[in-house]
């Protein structure tokens, strides 16, 4: 046991080291030359006025989203594939992703047209996230309903891609019968990306992921239970029904803070807790946690790093990179030597 | 022998589904307890209401009316943290992890004991060691589960009960999808459970073979009602009968067997004794032969099996000699006259 100890805090540790490492290439990656020596300068005294502000205004924010966006993305996957008890569950897969797009929409489409002054502190951070985590909240909410009744796993994931469907039509339609000016605020979202969020959009988005995570680490002892089964977590006294209500809560306010500020981001939820199932080989909550968490942010990160590889300046959508990197490792869930089955 | 204390008990009660449109009783009137240190064997057909009355038992569903007394309290006033320290539920949900080791899966047992982590303690290793031990399990401890064999898997869910350190154990179905040895094996670990650990041990299961011989106790569920007693008084009294004959099903009452009831194609007349004379007289009753002393064939078994074999003196005295059952079988199949029909 204490060889399994050592294991898993040297696994931590170097989880966090490639993290450190990433997190400095991609302070370093763009167009704009910064040289290592000038991070310092830039973080305590004053620079190069230019570099200072790509580097305080666009670099660090754009970093830091993708290290939260990435973990809190990544853990929300987890936790629907142990609540669904379904590892190929996730927010993008099951239309979370959709419901918290829609939630936006609502707001900007619908509310929004009713007082302008209200949308400008809406867009500020709180706002936007409080829709996309109901929006989220919602849709999780209906496919949990149906996958009470229908047990098979594959039917439960075709469902969700129809609710993704039928959400986006539903956003199509707001579009529909919106004006001008508030179709464009919504456009505009729906391209956002990680690298320009506000310095407030930033902190409401870091205060949401604290606390959806904290809601999740609380609930560490049921999920390995509720892994087991649900009738074995009923029999050592899981409340099944608060544990299942928390652990919905987190996912939703996770998955739905990051896609109020980035968009969806895809792949990202189903296929790093696998990357992290393979890593710790833990099946373990208390490991898993937090090496999802980890992975997250590490995949998240390369895939920026990744995206500011065209030499010409242009940066290439991270949603791309997202999902060229993820669909590889959820083919390989569903046609791998293991089967989809035995992925847990 | 003195008599253990009494672990639990039930008093006129009635289980079943409470519906919004009236209830669905699945059995009433259930007066049954079970004692420390027993084995008992819950039996019944498919549908019969086992596992019902196991979740009511343990408190993972509510009875329609009646009570059921843990140590003499009832089961409603226990608080929920006490219960799962107490009694141990096993259900027929199966262990559908992969990447999880046999020691991670027993660990799991001290959930009710554990802190809000979950994190093991040194207590906890050394109840999770004696565990693994007492199911055979700890030279497996570090293996992942989806490389045991169904009967290991079994042993897994075993240990991880045991682990919940209560006085009684429940299991629903714990031998089912066995092969036979596996089957014994797993009953048998029961058995020793409940003698070396005194534990209250309660399984369902459809495997009335290794209940008959196992149990201490068996609650019969037949026709809506349950009777309980030793294994022996129920097919004494033809409880054990009664709740599975059927014109195509019948009970041995000196074997203690059931047997599929085919009508006769014939009948002989069977002398010798010992254990040769009844694998005959078996593998007659096989063959559809009645045995009877004024059937025109005389079938004489051999004292030990040595080569003088079976005869058969035909009604005009011929004697016929075989080496084998098999052959004396494939004999009288064939002789027209020993046929009835």
């Amino acid at each position: 046991m204490t060889r399994n100890k050592r294991n898993i805090i040297l696994l931590f540790l170097s989880l966090t080291f490639i993290l450190l490492l990433l997190f400095i290439v991609d302070l370093l990656a763009g167009s704009v030359h910064i040289s290592l020596n000038e991070i310092p300068v830039f973080l305590f005294g004053d620079g190069n006025a230019t570099h200072d502000i790509i580097f305080m205004k666009f670099r660090l924010p754009k970093a830091l989203t993708a290290v939260i966006a990435g973990a809190t993305m990544s853990v929300s996957g987890l936790l629907m594939q142990t609540l669904f008890r379904n590892p190929l569950a996730g927010p993008d897969v099951l239309g979370v992703s959709s419901g918290a797009g829609l939630g936006v929409a609502i707001m900007l489409l619908t509310f929004a047209p009713l007082n302008n002054a209200l949308t400008a502190s809406m867009m500020s951070g709180w706002g936007l996230i409080l829709f996309a985590c109901v929006g989220a909240g919602a849709v999780m909410l209906i496919i949990m309903l149906i996958s009470s009744r229908v047990r098979d796993i594959m039917t439960v994931l075709i469902i969700g891609v129809l609710i993704a469907s039928a959400v986006s039509s539903v956003v199509t339609l707001l579009q529909y019968f919106s004006n001008e000016t508030m179709l464009k605020t919504y456009v505009i979202w729906t391209m956002g990306n990680i690298g320009n969020l506000s310095p407030s959009q930033l902190k409401a988005l870091s205060i949401v992921s604290v606390a959806g995570l904290l809601l999740a680490v609380t609930q560490l002892k049921p999920l390995n239970a509720i892994l087991m089964g649900d009738t074995f977590a009923r029999s050592v006294g899981v409340n099944i029904r608060t544990s299942r209500i928390l652990l919905f809560a987190s996912a939703s306010i996770l998955a739905g803070s990051v896609t109020a500020f980035c968009g969806p981001i895809a792949f990202v939820g189903i296929a790093v807790p696998h990357i992290a199932r393979i890593v710790s080989g833990a099946s373990d909550h208390k490991v898993l946690l937090p090496s999802t968490l980890l992975s997250g942010s590490i995949i998240m990160l390369a895939s920026d790093v990744i995206s500011n590889i065209p030499p010409s300046g242009s940066v290439l959508p991270i949603n791309t990179v997202t999902s060229l990197i993820g669909i590889p490792v959820v083919i390989w869930i569903i046609a791998g030597k293991k089967g989809i089955k035995k992925s847990f | 022998m003195e008599k253990g204390r009494e672990i639990i008990s039930t008093e006129n009660l009635a289980i079943g589904y409470s519906k919004s449109h009236g209830n669905s009783m699945v059995m009433k009137e259930i007066n049954v307890s079970a004692f420390r240190g027993e084995l008992i064997a819950l039996i019944g057909k498919n549908g019969s209401g086992k596992s019902t009355l196991l979740r009511t038992m343990t408190g993972m569903q509510q009875p329609l009316s009646g009570s059921v007394f843990m140590k003499r309290k009832k089961l409603n006033d226990i608080s929920r943290t006490d219960l799962t320290k107490t009694i141990s539920f096993t259900s027929t949900e199966p262990i559908d992890l992969h990447n999880i080791k046999v020691y991670e899966a027993v660990a799991l047992g001290r959930f009710p004991y554990t802190n809000w982590l979950g994190t093991i303690s040194h207590d906890d290793h050394i109840v999770i060691d004696e565990s693994l031990n007492l199911t055979g399990l700890s030279h497996l401890a570090d293996r992942k589960i989806d490389r045991l064999s169904d009967g290991e898997r079994q042993r897994v869910l075993i240990a991880r009960s045991l682990a919940q350190d209560t006085e009684l154990l429940v299991m629903d179905e714990p031998t089912a999808f066995l092969d036979l040895p596996s089957r014994y094996s797993i009953v048998s670990l029961l058995r020793k459970l409940s003698r070396e650990k005194k534990k209250c041990i309660i399984y369902s299961t459809h495997d009335l073979d290794t209940a008959i011989n196992e149990a201490d106790k068996l609650w019969l569920m037949k026709s809506g009602k349950i009777s309980q007693g030793a294994p022996e008084d129920l097919v004494i009294n033809r409880s054990l009968a009664e709740a599975f004959e059927s014109p195509s099903l019948s009970f041995n009452i000196s074997s203690g067997t059931f047997r599929l009831v085919r009508s006769p194609k014939g009948s002989v007349r069977l002398e010798g004794s010992g254990y040769l004379r009844r694998w005959t007289e078996r593998a007659l009753v096989r063959g559809d032969f009645r045995i009877e002393t004024s059937a025109k064939y005389l079938i004489k078994t051999p004292d030990v099996a040595d080569d003088t074999g079976w005869q058969i003196i035909t009604p005009g005295g011929e004697i016929k000699h075989f080496t084998s059952i098999y052959d004396l079988i494939n004999y009288l199949d064939e002789e027209p006259s020993v046929n009835l029909k």
